[in-house]
């Protein structure tokens, strides 16, 4: 007998990106449908390509209990986590339910590696790296999750998910089962992933990087604008009433491509499973969805296959868009950062668009008649999906809805 | 508002992988964990997985080779299939080779780094060619938690079996560093396990877990040979031997495995 | 730039050997260089490859050559044809 996984509330939640620190801005952005992408400046890149860098990280400090956590990774979380309450929500929910029953599941993907990249710039002449570097508490990829734990005081289950870009649409999976098992009475969730020259060089040694801003779904599109970005939602049992501005996680779907390391199976057979399963836990059917956030990375072959997969489930003028012409895409907090502009977007009854998007790929409307969002507009989303999928074949989908719309 | 199930979280262990310094496989670790057999403590020897495809065995790296072999051996000892199990992939850090070619390149005057490497440098490299080599689409959690990470793995794969009343399989591993890095992160060899956790019974041992009293701060449960006991130290997920060692023997009782710092992971273990 | 003239290049020997064994290293190949057969298909069948190791033989060779590889290149068909058409690429757009 499987545990049932009941819908939780997501009690607060907060976003930084390059659209800007906390949920203004970012519901700004999205009504004025502004990207935050701007030609890489970031370090030493000498790169024809663009990016979304968070703005002010070189002055942001971490509390000087903390310093020896100090790199960009964990300064970005320090920001977000200021933002819209929300490290009071988390002192509060410590009140309530106590550090031993609050669970910590965060996504990144490269964590604090420019920290090592940093260092290896540095090497001695015996080869050794420079004193002062610390692994545990930079590079390694729980060293986000370290953070977040001692700057909170929390005790209870913690583990970082690092499945690329769906690491940080995992977690609240992860939550959710946690909470049924009866493990923790909360959870705080989300996603922290900072530029670094491994992802740039990386996707550019891969020719995925565009050499202008990103084009989601476009027939122009040329591969993806990388951002950084950092992402949290407190997760708990929903209470049976709720009132309409309440927002709830009704389901996660997850599946494996089993298909090839760095591109999707072309019908996007593992995208489809992830959504399908999404929805059955979330009790509902594909007509039920107002809005998807695709995960839409403006690469040829993703777009393509997430078209087909989005197509062949939703069938015909199902609404979606894709939101990485704003904040480019932050891979390891993408999961994160998207659920929370799909949360505003249920909040401010608002279908965002797609900033560098000039008209949907006909290629793509031939199979799948989306009704793809070009322009911000109003609507009253009252479910939606949100996509993640990464390398590797690792696909994750998430169902968010009003609180009155179980 | 919904009551928080306080129920023992437990799961049976049907398969047993292992591949390490001196342990070829868990036929060998049984013997060497019930004193059967002297452990000699040899450099870890990777098989060449020959269920990927030609191009994937080209390009796998010591973490798949490592995840492959211990993965598939407790999957065929609990009579699974592969293609159908969701799988916990938990490791304490990332594939430190491949990470040094990288970051040396990006101090080179060009920074141009291989394609082949920097696809095999996410968290999930492991999960994703286990998936190409058994054509598994079952989800497949892909976790770090530093030195703790084979107790949050095990947590984790529990749980998941639990709430989804199906098998899923655990592989925790580590891959050794190579200097410089060596000397922020001494791993000095590989290790993995892989444990088929079932939510039904008919496995080897049951494992159980008390959901209101998770962690505690009683020490580890160590290992009485002393190269044993080095092994569980020198790499993170050796800090499953003891857990190994009372499977191996049938020993009913509670164990404590590494955890966090004053947070060790409690558990009861009750052979079948 | 305009698309090498292949089928009429000379090939150094040398180098052709040369640009197998960087191939055989950059990919892993089972196999000596000497067996690559210099006309055979590089990509797909023949050796079997991929995009991706096209983009790895690209990097190695831009390395060691110094000239540019790039897969999005539209005379990529004739430059990746077989080992001999690479060799002479190799040869004709070296830097060092």
């Amino acid at each position: 007998m499987s545990l049932a996984l009941p819908p939780l509330r997501v009690s607060r939640y907060t976003a930084t990106s390059c659209l800007g620190a906390g949920l203004s801005s970012h519901v700004e952005a999205l009504r004025e449908a502004r990207s935050g992408l701007a030609p890489c400046r970031f370090d030493t890149v000498d790169l024809p390509t663009w990016v979304g860098e968070v703005a002010g990280l070189e002055g942001q400090r971490l509390p000087e209990q903390f310093a020896d956590f100090d790199c960009r990774n964990n300064r970005l979380a320090e920001l977000a986590l200021l933002q819209d309450g929300y490290a009071d929500a988390v002192e509060e929910a410590v009140l309530r339910y106590g550090r031993e029953r609050i669970g910590l599941f965060l996504g990144t993907s490269t964590s604090g590696i420019l920290q090592t990249e940093l260092a290896y710039r540095e090497l001695d002449a015996q080869g050794a790296l420079p004193a002062g570097f610390h692994y545990a508490r930079t590079h390694n990829t729980f060293s986000l999750a370290a953070y977040v734990r001692a700057r909170f005081g929390l005790r209870g289950p913690v583990s970082i998910t690092s499945s690329a870009c769906s690491s940080s649409a995992k977690v609240f999976g992860t939550a959710q089962r946690m909470i049924a098992a009866g493990l923790v009475d909360c959870a705080l969730v989300g996603g922290v992933d900072s530029l670094c020259l491994t992802t740039l060089y990386g996707f550019n040694s891969l020719e995925l990087l565009s050499s202008a801003p990103c084009r989601p779904f476009d027939a122009a599109r040329s591969g993806l604008s990388l951002g950084e970005a950092a992402a949290f939602a407190l997760l708990e049992r929903a209470p049976t009433q709720m009132t309409a501005d309440a927002v709830l996680l009704l389901g996660v779907g997850e599946s494996s491509d089993a298909y090839h390391m760095s591109s999707p199976h072309p019908d996007g057979l593992g995208a489809r499973l992830a959504m399908e399963q999404a929805l059955r836990q979330a009790g509902l059917q594909p007509e039920d969805i107002d809005y998807i956030n695709l995960h839409g990375t403006a690469t040829p072959s993703n777009d393509a296959a997430e078209g087909r997969a989005v197509g062949a489930l939703f069938g015909a003028g199902v609404t979606c868009s894709s939101t990485k012409g704003a904040t480019g895409h932050t891979l390891g907090a993408a999961g994160g950062i998207e659920a929370v502009l799909s949360l505003l977007a249920l909040r401010e009854g608002l279908l965002p668009g797609s900033p560098g998007t000039a008209a949907l790929d006909p290629a793509i409307a031939d199979v799948a008649p989306l009704d793809y969002v070009l322009s911000p507009r109003a609507g009253e989303p009252r479910r939606v999906l949100s996509n993640s999928f990464g390398f590797g074949g690792t696909n994750c989908s998430l169902v968010l809805a009003r609180g009155d719309a179980r | 508002m919904t009551q928080a199930i306080r129920a023992p979280l437990s799961a049976q262990v049907a398969g047993i992988g292992v591949l390490g310094p001196g342990l070829a496989d868990w036929a060998q670790a049984r013997a060497v964990l019930r004193d059967e057999q002297a452990y000699a403590a040899q450099p870890c020897v990777l098989p060449v997985p020959q269920i990927l495809p030609p191009a994937e065995r080209r390009r796998a790296t010591a973490v798949i080779k490592l995840t492959l072999a211990s993965g598939l051996e407790a999957v065929a000892a609990a009579g699974l299939k592969a293609a159908e199990l969701a799988t916990v992939f938990t490791s304490s850090g990332g594939d430190g080779r491949n990470c040094h070619e990288i970051c040396a390149a990006l101090a080179s005057s060009d920074r141009l780094i291989s394609p082949t490497r920097f696809h095999n440098s996410v968290h999930n490299a492991a999960s994703g060619y286990w998936g190409i080599a058994t054509g598994a689409m079952a989800p497949s959690a892909v976790l770090c938690a530093f030195d703790a990470s084979f107790a949050a793995g095990l947590l984790d794969a529990m749980v998941q079996a639990a709430a989804t009343s199906a098998p899923v399989l655990l592989l925790a591993y580590d891959t050794d560093y190579p200097e410089p890095l060596r000397q922020v992160r001494p791993i000095p060899d590989n290790f993995a396990v892989a444990l088929a956790l079932s939510p039904t019974a008919g496995g080897l041992a049951r494992l159980a877990i008390d959901p209101a009293a998770l962690f505690t701060a009683e020490p580890a449960t160590c290992m009485d040979d002393a190269a044993l006991e080095a092994l569980r130290l020198a790499i993170p997920a050796a800090r499953a031997l003891p857990l190994l060692r009372a499977l191996a023997l049938g020993t009913p009782g509670r164990l404590v495995l590494d955890h966090l710092p004053g947070e060790q992971l409690a558990l009861e273990l009750s052979p079948c | 730039m305009s698309a090498p003239n292949t089928a009429t290049s000379p090939v150094d020997p040398a180098l052709m050997q040369e640009v197998a064994q960087h191939i055989v290293a950059a990919l892993n190949l089972d196999l000596p260089a000497e067996d690559i057969d210099p006309d055979a298909p590089l990509y797909g069948e023949g050796l079997g490859l991929d995009s991706i190791d096209i983009l790895e033989i690209a990097l190695v060779l831009s390395k060691h050559y110094g000239l540019q590889l790039r897969s999005d290149d539209a005379n990529n068909h004739v430059i990746f044809r077989s080992l001999r058409d690479l060799a002479a690429y190799v040869g004709e757009k070296r830097t060092r």
